[in-house]
């Protein structure tokens, strides 16, 4: 219990202990808890969004993950994971609803999975969390939205699967690339930093990420500024506002899966903004996960906002990138035309910058 | 028909004043309120800017401001400010037909089921991923649907009395706001889950030239409905057997008033999602100013909702760089305005 009282939902504390833990199969989760399994989990469910497609990459496969959310499933059905996972498809995905309730599990469905370890949302109320600690459930809480958390994530996945080193792997190749894009980005006075929109919502109304939310944080890690760092959470907000702050570059989310860039050009008042008037609008790619939250594969996320941002300060190879990263989570390696369809080409191959992220430019 | 043609120019002579300078000053809020919507936002544009860019559609002038000016001004504000403003002047005018035919101080549009019954069609478009016209569309249409149920249900034996029909609102209500609680357990909740829950909410953002046009027919035609049958509405309330002793046909002018209300209450639901409040509070400050009289009440009801929707939408797009939805808004003013009113009425009527 010596962990227990520092680590306090300290995401990177608990990265440091899990190690001491393994050994007797216990760890920490980043609600500060203990969690100890009997044997090596066999059988994981996953809750929260994005974990499924993290434990899949922390484990190199996804025979041990027996369910998971809907749209976790709508993901992987989605993107690439369910190409170079094939038997993911087939993993039940009836263990929660989907909408306003979503998180709340269907214990008895839970339980006919027979999982040694449920990942639950560990920030989001104790309501979604007591039905399956009250069925014996053994749980293990996470907490999400900060590039910290996100590290504590990959840790409480590797724990859970048994491979804490996987977790520190993942990890360092974050830190080095954070370090390698901060080295450029420093040097960018502040006259060029680029005034940026993350728009969260905006087939149906609009929303804009921020200050304090993921996307702000690695827009300003790629020598940006987040044009909405005036607004908390992520608002609905009106066209006269973003032509107000008129940004030099628009990201568009990745999850309304009709929004293209067509959306701000069509618009009367967006299309007069100077990122529709350079062509500086992108819908944000979807690989093994999307590219938008924090995942697995955020590193691939900033180098390329970095590259979008800053063609001339930058120089990532993003396809050899792609192709390197996907040995090293998923152990694959992905043909042009997966690479093609992550990057979203056919989506985002008229905007500016973007054909550095064809194939013919690829070393 | 006797009673629309006997009464129409038979105004009071002796009020004729004061009655037009209440008329002038309801129309002078009107104004103030829609050039002053016109001119505040998150844009920053002078307001002198701003009316200049008005009048110059009307009087050639020169233009000293930038493209995006006269597009925001145009495109953005001007709609909005008309939308707010009819939908207002729709939803207040309901409120004060149906508060006389129902004979009841507390009934507001939603009584019928045509809101819940909109806000279901409008968030079963979402979560389909419709946006646009197919949204306003399938919230028009099942508001439509909601009302024919009531109808069809509070019908027994060929009459419907006004408890049925109240009861079976609330029924037909509840039958809908739980289909639309299911549509929000089936959503998405990383894009149309967000999406339904604002626009349930209510808010003009999305105002263009195009939906005040698709509004604007529907909003109209229910309010010259009701204009066209004040009388009636006088009539009606006075109570069914006083009304029906007078000659009235109650059942078939009742259920034109609500087909009246069914077109605005779909038409606004349709574009600006749901707006409670308007409905309810506004006939209430009118009432307080003219009195009872629909011939007046209506047009002041209209004046003042419009008015009031306008200072509530100005608020929710420039407080704050966030769209504050406006049930949020209508409601914390609402509910104190109306408690304060309803205190002051009950001591008027203990003078009396």
């Amino acid at each position: 219990m010596s962990c227990a009282g520092i680590i306090g939902g300290a995401a990177l504390i608990v990265a440091s202990c899990a190690p001491l833990r393994a050994q007797a199969d216990c760890f920490g989760d980043l609600a500060g808890r203990e969690v100890c399994l009997p044997r090596p989990a066999q059988r994981v469910v996953t809750i929260p969004m994005p974990s499924a497609s993290t434990f899949i990459a922390v484990d190199g496969s996804a025979q041990r993950l027996v369910g998971m959310h809907p749209s976790s499933k709508r993901a992987i059905d989605e993107g690439l994971l369910g190409r170079m996972f094939p038997q993911a498809r087939a993993i039940d995905a009836s263990v929660a609803g989907v909408g306003a309730d979503g998180f709340m599990p269907n214990v008895e469905t839970l339980a006919l999975l027979d999982p040694d370890v449920v990942v639950q949302w560990g920030d989001r109320g104790d309501d979604i969390v007591g039905p399956l600690r009250n069925a014996g459930l053994r749980t293990a809480l996470l907490r999400y939205g900060t590039e910290p958390l996100a590290r504590g994530n990959l840790t409480l996945m590797a724990d859970i699967a048994g491979k804490p080193e996987r977790a520190k792997e993942l990890i360092a190749w974050r830190a080095a690339t954070i370090a390698d894009i901060e080295k450029t980005a420093r040097d960018i006075p502040e006259a060029r930093r680029l005034r940026v929109v993350y728009l969260q919502r905006a087939a149906t109304g609009l929303a804009a990420a921020g200050a304090n939310s993921y996307y702000d944080f690695y827009i300003r890690l790629v020598g940006g500024r987040n044009a909405a760092d005036g607004l908390a959470g992520a608002p609905s907000i009106n066209a006269e506002q973003i032509a107000q702050w008129d940004p030099d570059v628009i990201l568009l989310n990745g999850f309304e899966e009709r929004l293209t860039p067509a959306r701000i050009y069509d618009d009367e008042i967006l299309s007069a903004t100077r990122a529709a008037r350079e062509r500086r609008v992108y819908k944000m790619p979807i690989g093994g996960y999307r590219w938008d939250p924090p995942s697995q594969e955020s590193p691939l996320t900033w180098m390329w906002l970095a590259d979008l941002l800053y063609p001339e300060a930058f120089h990532y190879d993003l396809r050899a990138e792609i192709a390197r990263a996907y040995r090293l989570l998923y152990g694959q390696t992905p043909s042009q035309a997966d690479l093609d369809e992550a990057l979203r080409m056919p989506i985002n191959g008229e905007a500016r910058f973007y054909d550095r992220f064809a194939a013919s430019a690829s070393k | 028909m006797s009673l629309l043609a006997t009464a129409s120019g038979d105004t009071p002579q002796k009020r004729a004043l004061p009655r037009w300078a209440g008329a002038l000053a309801v129309l002078a809020l009107l104004l103030v309120a829609a050039l002053t919507a016109l001119c505040i936002g998150r844009f920053q544009i002078a307001p002198q800017r701003a009316i200049a860019i008005l009048l110059s559609r009307v009087a050639p002038m020169t233009a000293d401001w930038s493209a995006m000016d006269e597009r925001i001004i145009l495109l953005v504000r001007a709609p909005r400010v008309l939308l707010a403003a009819l939908c207002g002047a729709g939803l207040a005018v309901s409120g004060a037909a149906l508060q006389g035919v129902f004979r009841n101080p507390l009934v507001a549009p939603q009584i019928l089921g045509v809101s819940p019954g909109a806000a279901f069609g409008g968030a079963l478009a979402i979560s389909l991923g419709f946006s646009g016209f197919a949204l306003i569309g399938a919230a028009f249409a099942a508001g439509a649907v909601a009302l024919a149920l009531v109808g069809a249900l509070a019908r027994v034996e060929g009459r419907s009395d006004t408890v049925m029909l109240v009861l079976t609102g609330v029924v037909i209500g509840a039958l809908f706001a739980a289909l639309v609680s299911l549509l929000q357990f089936l959503a998405d909740p990383n894009s149309s889950l967000p999406a339904i829950v604002f626009w349930l909410m209510g808010s003009f953002s999305a105002a263009t030239w195009a939906r005040l046009g698709i509004a604007a027919p529907g909003v109209l035609a229910g309010v010259a409905m009701l204009w066209f049958m004040r009388f009636r509405i006088n009539v009606l309330s006075l109570g069914e057997e006083e009304a029906r002793a007078l000659g009235l046909p109650v059942e078939r002018d009742r259920w034109l008033v609500f087909a009246a209300v069914a077109l605005i209450e779909g038409a606004a639901v349709a574009v600006a999602g749901v707006v409670g409040w308007v409905g309810l509070v506004v006939p209430h400050a009118a009432r307080l100013l003219v009195g009872c009289d629909q011939r007046a009440l209506l047009p002041v009801s209209a004046a003042l909702g419009a008015s009031y929707l306008l200072l509530v939408d100005s608020l929710a797009r420039s407080a704050t760089a966030a769209e504050i939805p406006l049930g949020v808004i209508t409601a914390l003013i609402g509910a104190p305005v109306f408690a304060a009113l309803l205190r002051q009425m009950r001591r008027k009527e203990l003078a009396r």
